[in-house]
């Protein structure tokens, strides 16, 4: 098995990876965590943007083009997209054997 | 009114600033020294966060992720480092506990950034007191008198003498003492490098 070592994304890296599926700026990609997280997650400014520099520097996300001169919009890579996906079939896998386990107990 | 005052630890000084504010005296800027205004009925919440930027459109950008989520920008510049900001209590979602950051390890990386910067600055100044080292200067300050280049200064007198050695003193200053300025601030660096490593490992 040859693991991506980026696994398994923190909670927060997820929420952004995902609120960046379509192009957003920073207080948007906050506002769109918190409606995802039905309120549980709430970032931060100062902990998004460091957030947002270091997911830049791993090329999960990148710049793209906007109207908004004053703020910067973000769109999540392909190399993001994979990353994205393989963690979520992580979880797919824990949540099923979860459930299968469980059912095994229970009979 | 203006106080000087140097503080390494963030949250010390995050929360001197909001004491000054309970007592009236509002943070306005802070250019050597911190400004105050007086009779501020305003109380704020300050904090503090450790960023320099490389492009000005990547600080308007830092600035207005602030601003959209309630936290005014009072001090800092695009290479300052720290970054001041603050939030009012007639703000809707004033809490006293209210933070910039979301998790205690991205608070923390402040103090990454200031080692950083503190560690740099040792390596810089420890090269330029290598490179700028000279034997001969070392014994020419424990002998001050040969600091002073003027031909036959020390054989003249009265006025013709006063004149030329107060007039040279500043040169001969720069010349004997200017270099021993790098490893003291090397030092300086060095000493600031370790307190703020200690404030990150215990944050």
């Amino acid at each position: 098995m040859n693991r991506d070592s980026n696994l398994p994304l923190t909670e927060t890296v997820y929420y952004i990876l995902l609120a960046l599926i379509e192009p957003a700026h920073g207080y948007l990609i906050m506002q769109k965590i918190e409606m995802l997280s039905e309120g549980q997650v709430r970032m931060a400014a100062g902990t998004l943007y460091g957030a947002l520099d270091n997911l830049l520097k791993a090329k999960l996300i990148k710049p793209t083009e906007s109207e908004d001169k004053r703020r910067k919009t973000y769109i999540i890579t392909e190399k993001g997209t994979e990353l994205l996906r393989a963690d979520h079939d992580r979880m797919v896998h824990m949540v099923n054997i979860t459930n299968d386990c469980m059912k095994g107990g229970e009979s | 009114m203006i106080k000087y005052k140097f503080f390494l630890d963030l949250t010390k000084e995050e929360n001197w600033l909001r004491e000054m504010s309970t007592k009236g005296h509002g943070f306005q800027n802070k250019k050597i020294g911190y400004q105050f205004e007086q009779n501020d009925t305003s109380e704020s919440v300050y904090r503090i966060d450790y960023q320099t930027f490389k492009h000005r459109e990547d600080y308007l950008d830092y600035i207005a992720l602030f601003e959209d989520s309630g936290w005014i920008h009072i001090a800092g510049t695009k290479s300052s480092g720290k970054q001041y900001f603050k939030k009012d209590e007639t703000n809707e979602a004033f809490k006293e506990e209210y933070d910039i950051f979301s998790d205690g390890k991205s608070k923390a990386t402040r103090y990454k950034k200031m080692m950083y910067y503190f560690g740099s600055n040792f390596l810089f100044l420890i090269s330029l007191t290598i490179v700028f080292f000279d034997e001969s200067n070392l014994v020419k300050s424990l002998n001050p008198k040969s600091l002073y280049l003027t031909p036959g200064l020390w054989q003249s007198n009265g006025l013709s003498f006063w004149f030329s050695f107060l007039f040279e003193t500043p040169f001969a200053l720069a010349r004997g003492f200017l270099w021993y300025l790098f490893p003291v601030s090397a030092i300086i660096c060095v000493y600031y490098y370790i307190k703020s490593r200690l404030l990150w490992k215990a944050s």
